[in-house]
């Protein structure tokens, strides 16, 4: 065997064994998405039935029977409200931050170090402090708490992006008579905004993700998503069809955003510690 | 009044600090007070001063330590196979140059699911009578398994489900760090005539090394936290099997309401995880990179 064919080996090898893997992340998913469109008849029905006429029933079922209208809602009110908080005192933090403190201070380190902890080590004394306000099972109560993971990520992100931007810009600005504001709003933050976007989408799907901040803090009214269909699950027993539509519809926001920001997933997701 | 620098500090900064100080701090020095207490759900406020019994008590705790161990064996092993799965998927996705997005696009599809999304699809697909995976074994004349009600397969299962789950975001921080290695040292081994393993051995590994500790070190950091994908497949169980010390602490504060108890044991994990935070930090050099 020359050369030439050893490399051609090589890549239908590559091909070949990519293609597995694909499938392996795929296909699960897929047969998900199959059972949402099928009858509650097929949905159990083991030899499987490979060809289906699909129904909407399920999709139907779940907002009809369940509030899963209201928890969607839930969801997203929290997730957006948080992420919108987040985002703004996030950039103007992170601006400070970037323009005033040297690298490896105390404060930046504690910034990363509120990424590391452990949700349970926080979730008891939030329990206690909602609790004591009353605020349990409000939309208020998670907002609040998404913040405290929420807004150190955003400040943490956007401090890399503002570092990109050349110090030069604003300070141009500023000697040309604006304020310090003037010269965020108006150079660093246009410049920024797609970093901005990014971040915001990171953290909303942070913040739609959560489940055990939430599974403490809500009871059924302010209840979101994730909670809901773990719980829908011990509640009426296997519900196989409406289960996977109610996962369909808890993944589909989450997987038609992230096409929007693949490029900035890897430094989203490790706190910048990867180049 | 207030000088130029110190008003930008206010408007800047100041009320991320308040909500920080509000979300984060107060939390934090509220559960450690309560760590050195008797404090319970059942009654009101704090509770007695205990000192450290709490302490002493979860070193004596069983149940804790067998948590501890069940964390320690799958944080190991997940963070195990999915580097070792995770380099191999890299590597071979870094040789091609068509299809690449495509299968890019795929593979990173399961990182992003929401966990208990993920918990519930393998539920299903592994049900012992309904799910798919026992009657595809059974076409090829294997046994169906009660995968998650079985004592002796349930770690397993949660371990091979977290790699469905996990091994996207390890493929992807890998990959981001193949992308980056420079091209000259390639060269001088292609002249040198170094075969495709001698390559790898001498010239990628230790030219990944930072990227490879950083994306080992981060993923331990959040196995050891794993909670969502346990409640929603096993519940710690059969027995307690699965019970892994998030769900342990979880347990503790709101089936048994003992919160002083599970306060000093969350602290135990804190200590833990920052320990492992201070290497990553380090490595890292604690500094965002702009992209």
């Amino acid at each position: 065997m020359n050369a030439k064919q050893s490399v051609r080996l090589l890549n239908g090898l590559t091909y070949a064994a990519l293609t597995g893997v694909a499938l392996i992340f795929l296909l699960p998913i897929l047969w998900i998405v199959r059972t949402s469109f099928t009858t509650k008849a097929v949905a159990y029905q083991i030899p499987p039935k490979w060809f289906v006429e699909p129904t909407l029933d399920n999709y139907r079922a779940i907002f009809s029977d369940n509030p899963f209208g209201r928890y969607f809602m839930n969801s997203m009110v929290v997730s957006l409200v948080s992420t919108f908080i987040a985002v703004i005192l996030g950039a103007m933090a992170a601006y400070w931050i970037a323009r005033r403190v040297k690298g490896g201070n105390f404060l930046r380190i504690a910034i990363l170090g509120t990424q590391m902890l452990p949700p349970i080590v926080m979730v008891i004394p939030i329990f206690m402090m909602i609790k004591k306000l009353d605020l349990l099972d409000s939309w208020v109560a998670l907002i609040v708490t998404y913040l405290s993971f929420s807004l150190p990520y955003m400040i943490w992100l956007l401090i890399g992006f503002f570092e990109g931007i050349p110090k030069d810009l604003d300070e141009a600005c500023e000697i040309d008579g604006c304020t310090k504001m003037q010269a965020f709003t108006r150079v660093v933050l246009p410049l920024a905004a797609p970093g901005i976007m990014a971040a915001g989408i990171l953290s909303f799907l942070m913040a739609w993700n959560e489940f055990l901040f939430a599974l403490v803090l809500t009871g059924t009214g302010a209840r979101t998503l994730p909670v809901a269909i773990a719980n829908m699950e011990t509640q009426q027993g296997v519900m196989i069809a409406q289960l996977c539509a109610a996962t369909v519809i808890i993944i589909l926001p989450v997987v038609f955003l992230s096409l929007f920001i693949q490029k900035y997933l890897v430094n989203g997701m490790t706190m910048g510690s990867v180049k | 009044m207030f000088s130029v620098k110190r008003k930008q500090f206010l408007i800047f900064f100041v009320p991320s600090l308040i909500v920080l100080a509000v979300t984060v701090i107060y939390p934090l020095v509220y559960s450690l007070i309560m760590s050195f207490t008797n404090a319970s759900l059942k009654k009101q406020g704090f509770g007695e001063f205990i000192g450290l019994d709490n302490y002493i008590k979860a070193f004596k705790d069983t149940y804790f330590i067998d948590s501890g161990w069940n964390t320690i064996v799958f944080t190991v092993i997940v963070v195990t196979l999915e580097f070792l799965f995770g380099l191999a998927v890299a590597l071979l996705l870094n040789r091609i140059k068509r299809g690449k997005k495509i299968f890019f696009t795929i593979i990173i599809v399961p990182m992003l699911i929401t966990p208990v999304a993920v918990g519930l699809i393998w539920r299903l697909l592994l049900h012992p009578d309904l799910g798919i995976v026992n009657y595809l074994l059974g076409l090829i004349g294997v046994e169906g398994q009660a995968w998650l009600g079985d004592a002796k397969l349930a770690m397993m299962t949660v371990v091979l489900v977290d790699i469905w789950h996990q091994l996207p975001f390890m493929i992807l921080l890998l990959l981001a760090g193949l992308v980056s290695l420079p091209g000259e040292p390639y060269e001088a081994a292609t002249i040198d005539g170094a075969g495709r393993f001698q390559t790898f051995l001498h010239v990628t590994l230790p030219l990944m090394k930072e990227t490879i500790v950083v994306a080992v070190l981060f993923r331990v950091i959040t196995a050891i936290k794993t909670y969502d994908l346990i409640y929603v497949l096993t519940k710690g169980g059969p027995g307690t099997t699965t019970e892994v010390i998030s769900y342990h602490i979880y347990k503790q504060a709101y089936t048994f309401l003992n919160t002083g108890y599970s306060s000093a044991m969350s602290y135990l994990l804190l200590i833990v995880i920052m320990l492992i935070s201070t290497l990553f930090v380090r490595v890292s050099r604690g500094k965002p990179q702009p992209r």
